[in-house]
């Protein structure tokens, strides 16, 4: 009995009449729409592959598969954290709770990070625009749409991280809802700043001529970026100082649970997409 | 005397649970990493186009299948979960075979310009 009780069953509710938790079947309802939503996008894309207009843009010449293996990889290992971030709050275990869900973030934000890239590249290098050519329509809408996903899934789990510090007891209750809106902001700017500076780093590199002129250019035009990171990140640091008894725990294990799965969607579509949209370009 | 004994009993089966379905997440993590290094260097292979899109084909969904029912959690959960998933999911490739199909007509093809 002991065990039974010591032992929560995290797959089945028994307070609803399907056995499973609410919130949990929503999000599975959600993901079957999603597959539909994603199912049009990426037939749209393959269809006009099948017939491309005469004149085309080659996709040989413009996409890079080894920035998207690179992509394909990192999704797939936060994929792995996040797996990880739900058995951490199933046990209670609040902080690495934390931790897995900050690498998460931190690997959604380089997911990002190579879609901007991308498609910067794609656009001023290749002259790949939204509207000059079919391949632009539908392979920025296909992969804009899935960044988008991946964008809300990072802000969602910004928002999860900043929520498993709510205290549990005292006078921080009353004062918890306008200081984690500070502590999200924070950890948001502290994000795009990171993306604006490592971006602006890899843009010095490739643009100068050697390594020296290259951090001389990077240093003059991101030091303000990298300041305002550097505060930033002070701030997250001090947000997150240990306050005592939060209250999050177990009880919480279906809303990370959920946000999970939404991640693993966004993995589980990438996965369809770097197959049908990039890799069989190469054959 | 007995309680604690078997309450500690029953926390070392569960710890020994969650270190094995640790073990199984970063097995798979590291299983679906090699897939797609296959997946890379699989389009670079001299083989017959249609065994290549084939094997490409093969390999993604054994990626999708492993982080449903794994990573997902879809292998533990109620069979409703994954019937609902599904009823989505072949939606929207019949959906999508439907549309390359119809587009395959000969009614359907670009007029020339």
């Amino acid at each position: 009995m002991s065990s039974h009780a010591a032992t929560i069953d995290h797959h089945h509710d028994p307070t609803t009449s399907t056995g499973i938790p609410n919130k949990k079947l929503l999000m599975w309802a959600f993901l079957a729409s999603d597959c539909m939503f994603f199912g049009t996008l990426i037939s749209t894309h393959l269809i006009y592959r099948l017939h491309p207009p005469a004149g085309g843009l080659d996709p040989k010449a413009v996409f890079s598969p080894e920035l998207t293996s690179f992509s394909t990889f990192i999704l797939l290992m936060s994929s792995l954290m996040m797996a990880l971030a739900v058995t951490a709050i199933q046990k209670g275990n609040v902080k690495s709770c934390r931790w897995s869900l900050l690498t998460t973030i931190f690997f959604g934000m380089i997911f990002l990070g190579c879609q901007v890239y991308e498609f910067q590249h794609f656009v001023y290098d290749k002259k790949m625009t939204l509207s000059n050519s079919l391949l632009g329509t539908t392979f920025y809408t296909l992969t804009g749409t899935h960044g988008c996903h991946v964008a809300i899934g990072v802000l969602w789990l910004v928002l999860m991280y900043v929520r498993s510090f709510k205290p549990g007891t005292g006078s921080a209750q009353r004062t918890w809802f306008s200081a984690q809106i500070l502590h999200a902001a924070t950890l948001i700017v502290l994000l795009l700043l990171v993306l604006k500076v490592t971006l602006g780093l890899v843009h010095a590199l490739q643009v100068e001529p050697g390594f020296g002129a290259a951090m001389t250019s990077f240093l003059k035009h991101e030091f303000l970026g990298i300041a305002g990171m550097m505060l930033a990140l002070w701030g997250c640091v001090w947000f997150a100082r240990p306050r005592g008894p939060v209250q999050f725990g177990v009880a919480n294990a279906i809303d990370v649970e959920s946000m999970g799965l939404y991640w693993h969607f966004v993995d589980i579509v990438w996965i369809v997409i770097f197959t049908a949209v990039y890799l069989l370009e190469y054959l | 005397m007995s309680s604690p004994s078997h309450s500690s009993a029953a926390v070392g089966h569960d710890h020994g649970h969650d270190e094995s379905k640790f073990q199984i997440y970063v097995q798979i993590a590291m299983l679906l990493a090699v897939i797609t290094g296959v997946e890379i260097v699989a389009v670079y292979l001299p083989f017959a186009k249609w065994i290549i899109v084939t094997s490409l084909v093969v390999l993604s969904a054994v990626k999708f299948l492993f982080v449903i029912f794994y990573f997902m959690h879809l292998r533990w959960d109620k069979p409703f979960c994954t019937i609902l998933f599904f009823i989505g999911l072949v939606i929207a490739g019949a959906t999508a075979w439907a549309l390359i199909a119809l587009f395959q007509a000969e009614a359907s093809l670009p007029l020339p310009t």
